[in-house]
C-alpha cells in the first residue's frame, strides 16, 4: 500500500463516507464482473450483498460527525491547557506587574462585590416566603423599632387599630402585625444564671401561615395564640437562632425556656432562609403578640389605643391590587384612628395632614433599607468609578507590555502561528488573571462585606454573600477581562509584521509602526483615569469636608466630658414619689465618686433615642398652623445644665426649690424663646401646656439631643420631681459630668448602681461621644470609604502615569540621547517630556472638574454644610491630583534628562 | 456465535474486523473479502454493517483511518488498529477462547451427573 495522499483541507464527512462506499460497490461489482457477470446484474448484486446502502450511509456519517467534534473539543482544550501553561509562565515572569494587576482587579472587583452585597441584601432581596410580590406592609417601613405612647398617629398601629384593619378591609385575605420585643431577658435553663437578649418580634397568630413560612422542626405557632391569657405561651425560634444557641438539638422542641420571669414553650423552628420580615436585622425568637402585656406588664399596650408600636403586612386577595390597597387603608386607618380619640386629638391629628403608608411588601420592612439608600447610591457609584479606572489601568498596562512584546508576537505570527490563535493567547493570559483576580476579589469581598456591615451597623446587620453576588463578581470580572484583553490583543495582532521584526533598525523619529499607534490609545486612557479620579476625589473631599461639618457642629453640651446612665426603671416598677427616690440616690452616689464634676438626671437625655411632644399656647403668639405649637420636652432634675454642660443665655436654671411643685417653672432653649418670644425676653413669661401655668426662669443653648441634624429644636424643660397629674417621667438617665477622661469612671458608675439596687437593669453607661458615633457612624463610614476610593483612584493613576511615561521615555532614549549630544540643555530635555505628561493631565482634569461639578448634585441630600460642586473641593481635589502626577512624571522625567547620549545611541 | 438465521451476533463482528487489520492497514473492502474468505462463507456476514462498525469502532478509538491508493490506483480509506485497538483484540480473543472451551466442554459431557 502507498501512502501518498494525506487531507490538507478540514475533512467533509459526507463526501468521505459516499466515496468510501462507492469505492468499495465498485470493487465488488468489478470483481463480479471479472467472474463473469454482466454489468447490470453485478451492480444488483453487489447492492444485494451490501443491505440497506441509505441507513448505513447515514449512521456512518453521524458517527464520523461525533468523531468529528469531540476531536475538535480535545484539540481546544489541548491549546487551552498550552495557552493556559504558557500564560502562566509568562506571567511568573512578570511577577510585578502580575502582581499590580491582580491586587487592582482584586480590589476593584472586591469593593464591588461587597458595596453590591449590601445593595442586594437591602434594596433588591425579596422576602424568602410565599408569593412576596401580594404582600403589602402598612406604617412607615422604618419605625420597625418604634413604640409611640400619646397622641394618635399614622405611622404605627396600635393593636387594636390593626384588628379594626384586619376586619374592615376587604383587599386583603389576611393582614398580619408584627412589633419590637423591647429588650428580652431569657433564661434558657436554671444552669445558665447569665440573662441572654435574643432578638425577638411580637408577631399575630396567622405570621407563619400567611406568609408561608415553612418549619424546619416542630412546628410554628397558629391562631391558636390569639385566644388570649388562657393561651399557653409558645414561641417559635429562627434557625440562625436554632443553630448559633443550641447546636440544632432536635431536644429543644418542647422545651421550656423563661422570658422576662413568663415560661415559654419553644414549639418549632422556622425555615433557614426565612429571618423575619425586618430586612438586615435577624429575627432569634417570634413570640405571640397576645401575650406581649404579660411579658412587659409595665408596658401593658395590647388595649391601649395611644400605644402605636406595630407594622403590617397584608397579602392581597387574588384579583385586588396595590392601589386599590393604597386606596383603601388610610381611609379604614383615619376612620378608626379619628371615631376613637379625643375631639381635640382627632381635631390636631386631621390638621396636620397624616401621612399613611402603603407600599410593597415584598421587600419587607426595614429601618436600614430607607437609611442606607443615598448612600449606598453614591458608594455604587464611587465603586463603579473605581473599577472603571482599575481596568483603564489595567488595560493600560497590558497594552504597554504587549506592544513591548511586539517583537515576539511578529516571530510567531511569522512562524505560523495564526491571528486569531494569538488573539487567543493573549486573551488566555488576560482570563488566567482575571480568575485569580477573581478569586482574590472574591477573598477580598468577603473579608470586606463583612467589615463593611460591622462597621455600617455596628453589629446589627448580617448578610452573607450570596449566588447573585457571586454571579455579580465572576460578571465584573469577566467584563473587566473583555475590556482590558480584548483592546490590546486585537490591537498586538494587527502588528506590522516586517517592520516590528526590523525594530533594529528603528530610525531617530520613531517610526517604529507600533510607537505611533500606541501613544493615542494609551494616552486617552491616562486621561480618562485622570478624570474619573478627579471625579471620585472631588466626591471624597466634599463628603469629608461635610463630616467635618457634622462632628464640629456645636450639639450645646460638653461632649467631651459627658457620660449618659441609662437604667430600665420601668422594668422594675419604679414610679411617682419611689422614682423621685431612686433618682435622689442614684444622683448622690455617683457624685461621691472621686473625678466626678456634677450630676444630674433627666427623663430622655442626650442621644438617648427617645423623646417627648406637646403642643402649647403662648399668650400673644398667633400660630399659623398647629405645628407652629409642636414643642418637644424633657424632665430634667436640679443642676441639669451645669452636669451637661449647656449655657445658660438668661436667667436661671432649675434647682431643687423647684421640685415638688404642683405648677411650676420651666427652662426654654434658645429657639424656643427667639420662635415665640422674637425680640423680647422671654424669662418671667407664661406658656400653657398640658392644661397646666408655666413660668419661664431661664433661657438655655440649644442642645441637639436627638441627632446632630435636628429640624425643630424648640424644647422646654421641667422639672423632674413634680407633682402634676400629667406626664410624669417614665424613663430615668443620669447626666454624669466627669473631670477628666470619662472612660476611665465608666465602671465605677456601674458598679454604684448596682450598690444601689442590684436588680436594677442597666441599659447603658456611655459616654457621650460614643453615643454620637452611632449617630454619625454611617456618615463617616461614607466618607471614610469614598476617600479610601478617591485615594485608590489616585494612586492608580499615578502609577498609570509613570508606567505610560516611563515606557514612552524607554522608546525615546535614543531620540533623547540625540538630542542631548546636539547640544539640547537637559532642563530643556526635562521640561520637554513634562510638559508632555502635563498636557495629558490637564485635560483630564479639566473634563473631570467639569464632571464633578455637574455631577455631584448627587450628593446633596447626603452634605452638612457643603453645597454640590463645592470649589474648595474642587481646588483641593485638582491640587492633590496635579501633586501626585507631577510626582509620577517627575522621575521618569529626571531618568530621562540624564540620558548619556553615547549610550543611549549605542543601545539597540 | 450464529444467529439461528446464520447472521451475527453484535459484537462478534467488532472482533473479526479488529482480527483483520491485525496484519496491518486494509480499506474496508479488503476487510469485508477477508472475512469472507476466512470463513470460508460460513458466516454469513451483511457488507453495510461492516461499514457501521468501522466507523463505529473508530469514533471509539479503537481505529485510525487515513486515505490512501489502492493498488489499481483509486482513492481508498484505509483502516489501522490503534494502541486501544490492540488491547481490545487481545482481550476478546482471549476471552471467546474461555468462552469457546467452556460451552465446547459442556456439549461435549458424556454423563449427566454432577459429580
Amino acid at each position: 500500500m502507498r501512502r501518498v495522499f494525506r487531507v490538507p483541507f478540514k475533512p467533509h464527512v459526507d463526501r468521505d463516507v459516499d466515496d468510501e462506499l462507492a469505492f468499495h460497490l465498485d470493487m465488488r461489482v468489478r470483481r463480479l464482473v471479472d467472474a463473469g457477470w454482466s454489468r447490470e446484474a453485478a451492480r444488483e448484486e453487489a447492492l444485494r450483498q451490501f443491505g440497506d446502502l441509505n441507513t448505513v450511509r447515514d449512521s456512518c456519517v453521524a458517527m464520523d460527525q461525533q468523531r468529528e467534534r469531540s476531536m475538535r473539543r480535545v484539540n481546544l482544550i489541548t491549546e487551552l491547557v498550552q495557552d493556559t501553561t504558557f500564560a502562566l509562565r509568562t506571567l511568573r515572569h512578570n511577577i510585578g506587574y502580575a502582581a499590580v494587576i491582580v491586587i487592582a482587579l482584586a480590589i476593584g472587583i472586591g469593593a464591588n462585590t461587597a458595596i453590591f452585597t449590601l445593595v442586594d441584601a437591602l434594596l433588591v432581596t425579596t422576602l424568602p416566603v410565599k408569593n412576596p410580590d401580594a404582600l403589602v406592609a402598612i406604617g412607615d417601613p422604618r419605625r420597625t423599632g418604634g413604640m409611640s405612647i400619646g397622641s394618635p398617629r399614622s405611622d404605627l398601629l396600635s393593636y387594636q387599630l390593626y384588628k379594626d384593619l384586619a376586619r374592615e378591609n376587604t383587599v386583603f385575605s389576611d393582614v398580619v402585625a408584627t412589633g419590637r420585643s423591647g429588650r428580652l431577658d431569657v433564661r434558657i435553663d436554671s444552669a445558665h444564671q447569665e440573662l441572654e437578649h435574643p432578638r425577638g418580634r411580637f408577631v399575630t397568630g396567622n405570621y407563619f401561615s400567611v406568609l408561608g413560612v415553612p418549619v424546619s422542626a416542630g412546628r410554628t405557632f397558629g391562631t391558636e395564640v390569639e385566644r388570649g391569657a388562657d393561651a399557653a405561651p409558645v414561641a417559635t425560634i429562627s434557625y440562625g437562632y436554632w443553630t448559633r444557641r443550641f447546636h440544632n438539638d432536635p431536644g429543644i422542641i418542647g422545651k421550656t425556656i423563661l422570658v422576662n420571669n413568663l415560661r415559654i414553650t419553644i414549639v418549632g423552628v422556622a425555615a433557614p432562609r426565612f429571618t423575619g420580615e425586618v430586612v438586615g436585622i435577624y429575627t432569634d425568637i417570634w413570640l405571640p403578640v397576645a401575650i406581649s402585656d404579660a411579658l412587659n406588664p409595665n408596658r401593658r399596650t395590647l388595649d391601649d389605643r395611644s400605644a402605636a408600636w406595630l407594622l403590617a403586612l397584608g397579602r392581597l386577595k387574588p384579583g385586588a391590587t396595590l392601589g386599590q390597597a393604597k386606596q383603601q387603608v388610610p381611609t379604614i386607618l383615619q376612620r378608626a384612628i379619628v371615631s376613637n380619640a379625643t375631639p381635640s386629638d382627632a381635631k390636631a391629628f386631621l390638621d396636620v395632614k397624616p401621612v399613611y403608608y402603603v407600599e410593597s411588601g415584598a421587600k419587607g420592612l426595614s429601618r436600614v433599607r430607607v437609611n442606607f439608600q443615598a448612600p449606598l447610591l453614591t458608594l455604587m457609584i464611587g465603586v463603579a468609578l473605581l473599577l472603571c479606572i482599575i481596568c483603564a489601568n489595567v488595560a493600560n498596562l497590558m497594552l504597554a507590555r504587549s506592544i513591548a512584546r511586539g517583537r515576539e508576537l511578529s516571530v510567531r505570527q511569522a512562524l505560523g502561528a495564526g491571528r486569531s490563535r494569538l488573539v487567543r493567547q493573549l486573551l488566555t493570559e488576560s482570563a488566567v488573571l482575571a480568575f485569580i483576580s477573581a478569586a482574590a476579589g472574591l477573598l477580598f469581598a468577603w473579608w470586606g462585606s463583612r467589615t463593611l456591615l460591622r462597621l455600617a451597623s455596628a453589629g446589627q446587620l448580617d448578610i452573607g454573600m450570596n449566588l447573585t453576588v457571586l454571579a455579580f463578581t465572576l460578571g465584573v470580572s469577566l467584563a473587566a477581562v473583555a475590556l482590558f484583553g480584548l483592546l490590546p490583543a486585537l490591537r498586538a495582532s494587527r502588528l506590522d509584521l516586517a517592520s516590528s521584526i526590523r525594530s533594529g533598525a528603528q530610525s531617530l523619529s520613531g517610526s517604529l509602526g507600533t510607537r505611533g499607534q500606541r501613544a493615542p490609545l494609551g494616552k486617552v486612557l491616562i486621561a480618562s483615569q485622570v478624570t474619573l479620579s478627579v471625579v471620585l476625589l472631588v466626591g471624597a473631599t466634599m463628603l469629608a469636608r461635610s463630616l467635618r461639618n457634622t462632628q464640629a457642629t456645636d450639639i450645646g453640651v460638653d461632649r467631651d466630658h459627658l457620660i449618659i446612665v441609662d437604667v430600665d426603671v420601668l422594668a422594675r416598677g419604679y414610679r411617682g414619689p419611689a422614682l423621685a427616690r431612686l433618682a435622689h440616690d442614684l444622683r448622690d452616689r455617683i457624685a461621691a465618686i472621686p473625678g466626678i464634676g456634677a450630676v444630674s438626671f433627666s427623663e430622655n437625655g442626650v442621644f438617648s433615642g427617645s423623646d417627648n411632644g406637646t403642643s402649647l399656647q403662648v399668650p400673644g403668639f398667633v400660630a399659623r398652623s398647629v405645628q407652629d405649637t409642636l414643642i418637644s420636652y424633657d424632665h430634667v432634675g436640679p443642676g441639669y445644665f451645669t452636669a451637661t454642660g449647656t449655657r445658660l443665655l438668661e436667667g436661671r436654671e432649675l434647682t431643687a426649690a423647684d421640685e415638688n411643685k404642683p405648677e411650676g417653672v420651666i427652662v426654654v432653649n434658645e429657639s424656643f424663646a427667639k420662635f415665640f418670644f422674637p425680640g423680647q425676653p422671654a424669662v418671667g413669661r407664661f406658656i400653657r401646656a398640658d392644661s397646666l401655668s408655666l413660668q419661664i426662669v431661664g433661657v438655655v443653648a440649644d442642645i441637639h439631643q436627638n441627632g446632630i441634624k435636628e429640624d425643630n429644636l424648640r424644647r422646654m424643660y421641667r422639672p423632674y420631681v413634680n407633682t402634676s397629674q400629667v406626664a410624669q417621667p417614665g424613663s430615668l438617665r443620669l447626666a454624669v459630668r466627669t473631670v477628666g477622661d470619662p472612660t476611665a469612671v465608666v465602671q465605677q458608675i456601674r458598679k454604684t448602681v448596682v450598690s444601689v439596687d442590684s436588680s436594677l437593669p442597666i441599659d447603658g453607661v456611655d459616654p457621650l461621644a460614643k453615643l454620637m458615633e452611632r449617630f454619625i457612624a454611617q456618615e463617616r463610614l461614607v466618607a471614610q470609604l469614598a476617600t479610601a476610593f478617591g485615594v485608590l483612584a489616585l494612586l492608580l493613576a499615578a502609577i498609570g502615569l509613570y508606567g505610560l511615561m516611563t515606557y514612552s521615555i524607554s522608546r525615546r532614549t535614543r531620540e533623547i540621547g540625540l538630542r542631548i549630544a546636539l547640544g539640547a540643555q537637559r532642563s530643556r530635555v526635562l521640561r520637554l517630556v513634562l510638559l508632555d505628561a502635563m498636557r495629558l493631565v490637564v485635560i483630564g482634569l479639566v473634563v473631570g472638574i467639569v464632571a464633578a461639578y455637574l455631577s455631584t448634585g448627587l450628593l446633596e441630600t447626603q452634605l452638612n454644610g457643603v453645597k454640590p460642586g463645592d470649589p474648595l473641593s474642587i481646588v483641593v481635589a485638582a491640587l492633590v491630583l496635579m501633586g501626585a502626577a507631577i510626582l509620577a512624571a517627575l522621575l521618569p522625567a529626571l531618568r530621562a534628562a540624564r540620558v548619556e547620549p553615547m549610550i543611549a545611541l549605542r543601545s539597540e | 456465535m450464529l444467529n439461528p438465521d446464520g447472521g451475527l451476533l453484535r459484537g462478534t463482528l467488532d472482533v473479526l474486523i479488529l482480527k483483520a487489520l491485525s496484519w496491518g492497514p486494509r480499506h474496508g473492502y479488503a476487510v469485508a473479502e477477508w472475512v469472507q474468505v476466512v470463513t470460508e462463507g460460513e458466516l454469513l456476514v451483511e457488507e453495510g454493517p461492516l461499514y457501521t462498525a468501522l466507523h463505529r469502532l473508530e469514533k471509539n478509538g479503537l481505529l485510525t483511518s487515513e486515505w490512501g491508493y489502492s493498488d489499481n490506483n483509486r482513492r481508498a480509506k484505509y483502516y489501522e488498529l490503534s494502541r486501544a485497538g490492540r488491547q481490545q483484540l487481545r482481550a476478546e480473543v482471549s476471552s471467546w477462547e474461555r468462552y469457546a472451551r467452556a460451552v465446547g466442554k459442556a456439549l461435549a459431557a458424556a454423563s449427566p451427573s454432577v459429580a
